[in-house]
């Protein structure tokens, strides 16, 4: 059923980044994601880059092994390269890379053999933002705010609510940064140690890392028992 | 991976749950985050539960099975102590809870830490893990937060330590494990047992010490940003 050895199939993964979260906005794409790397329920690596540009355009979210994301790093900077080489004035643009990437993954998914990854991919090329998303099984798809993991559940019902087209770089990092939050109270995996990139027609940044506040003052959390012994 | 959210799998604490006799008394510490699967269904749970006036138990494993066990051990010793006249003893309360635990062993999945104070014995710590086992210690840990805990509690556990060291040691402990375990999380609750009484104390995550590789948090990283630093273009 496998064009490869038993030995040789992923059959489930070890370091595990969590959710990514990213939006359109007004100048292009914001995309945020955790620096956590966990091995099972340890939260073993707390520096891992999820987010890396692509060329020109574009940048690349990751979700998943991450063994498998350096891999598919590997084959975007010969993708880049070769399109380099070229030397035609022309450049890869967003939605080229996540299409060659969704190609990869559900190829390696036909065999077998998968990456064990969820990618978000956005970019902007002559004043047109793109964003979208590919998994491990080769389902794609683009829309105006995307996530990964635990972040479909958490995150993209806010978005629905409160995204817009027009939001400004402040506006969509504080939108961001409640997703993150909430994922931070609600989702196992997550690492306060956050890194937020945007790409916009003149490239893209990742900003240095940083960690959120979180609120634990709720009368409620100090006692939640009183006269009701025994429960949680 | 991503389609394997099972919002249905069984409530576990997955936990870290401490207790520390010091020389007047216990100190008990547990996190507050308790999970089903991946989700955190509750990020504020008290996991330290009162059996009696100066008894209480640190709950790990399945939520159910630590609550309905916890249940029943209040009821008995609410008899007990009505019958025997008198406070009843840690040593009581901890085999009640063992008995439970040991005849119900194939049907639980429950780790506890059995912590108080009596005029007899003063303060004592006994753990009943998995199978119904009973060990009286100096001071126990337990919970999936605890594998991180072993080599700090035998280089930091000192005997004949106050109060405040004691209390001290274990909120710095659920700390460490909650920086490593994703099972653990939320706040950091402890609950001091002596002579004069019961103390309830709550630390609040971001009240709690930053280890390596985490960093001072912040409201927005609008607020730290002065021109956007580029990382790599």
């Amino acid at each position: 059923m496998d064009s490869v050895d038993e030995s040789q199939r992923t059959l489930y993964p070890y370091v595990t980044g969590s959710s990514v979260v990213a939006i359109k906005y007004k100048d292009g794409i914001l995309m945020a994601a955790d620096m956590g790397g966990s091995y099972g329920s340890t939260l073993r690596y707390k520096s891992v880059e999820r987010l890396k540009p692509i060329g020109k355009h574009s940048l690349l979210g990751a979700s998943g092994e991450i063994s498998d994301f350096q891999e598919i790093m590997r084959y975007l900077d010969e993708l880049i390269l070769n399109d380099n080489m070229w030397d035609d004035g022309n450049s890869l643009g967003p939605k080229e890379v996540l299409n060659y990437l969704t190609r990869v993954m559900y190829n390696r998914r036909n065999k077998f053999n998968p990456l064990w990854n969820s990618l978000v991919l956005g970019g902007v090329k002559k004043g047109q933002k793109y964003l979208g998303t590919v998994n491990m099984i080769g389902i794609n798809y683009e829309d105006n705010h995307v996530a990964t993991g635990l972040g479909n559940h958490l995150a993209r019902p806010i978005l629905r609510d409160e995204w817009n087209e027009n939001l400004t770089f402040e506006e969509g990092v504080r939108l961001l940064e409640k997703c993150m939050r909430v994922l931070l109270y609600r989702d196992r995996s997550a690492v306060n140690k956050i890194q937020i990139s945007k790409i916009t027609e003149e490239g893209a940044t990742v900003f240095p890392p940083f960690s959120l506040k979180t609120y634990w003052e709720f009368s409620a959390f100090k006692n939640p028992t009183v006269g009701a012994e025994g429960s949680w | 991976m991503d389609q394997n959210f099972d919002f249905n799998a069984p409530h576990s604490m997955g936990t870290t749950i401490i207790g520390v006799t010091y020389n007047g008394g216990v100190v008990l510490g547990a996190d507050s985050r308790t999970s089903t699967g991946v989700y955190v269904a509750n990020r504020a749970s008290d996991k330290i539960t009162q059996l009696t006036d100066n008894v209480y138990v640190c709950r790990s494993g399945s939520a159910a099975d630590s609550q309905v066990v916890s249940d029943y051990v209040r009821y008995f010793l609410h008899q007990h102590t009505i019958q025997l006249g008198q406070p009843a003893t840690v040593k009581v309360a901890a085999n009640l809870v063992r008995l439970l635990a040991y005849n119900n062993k194939n049907f639980l999945q429950t780790g506890l830490i059995v912590g108080g104070w009596d005029k007899y014995e003063g303060g004592q710590i006994y753990g009943v893990p998995l199978g119904g086992t009973i060990v009286q210690q100096p001071f126990a840990i337990g919970g999936s937060g605890s594998s991180y805990l072993y080599g700090f509690f035998d280089q930091a556990w000192k005997d004949g330590m106050t109060k405040d060291e004691a209390e001290e040691l274990v909120k710095k402990a659920v700390s460490l494990a909650i920086a490593r375990d994703g099972a653990s999380g939320g706040v950091v609750r402890t609950v001091i047992i002596n002579s004069e009484g019961v103390t309830r104390n709550f630390y609040p995550g971001d009240q709690l010490p930053i280890w390596h590789d985490e960093l001072e948090s912040h409201n927005s990283l609008l607020d730290i940003l002065g021109a956007p630093e580029p990382m790599n273009i």
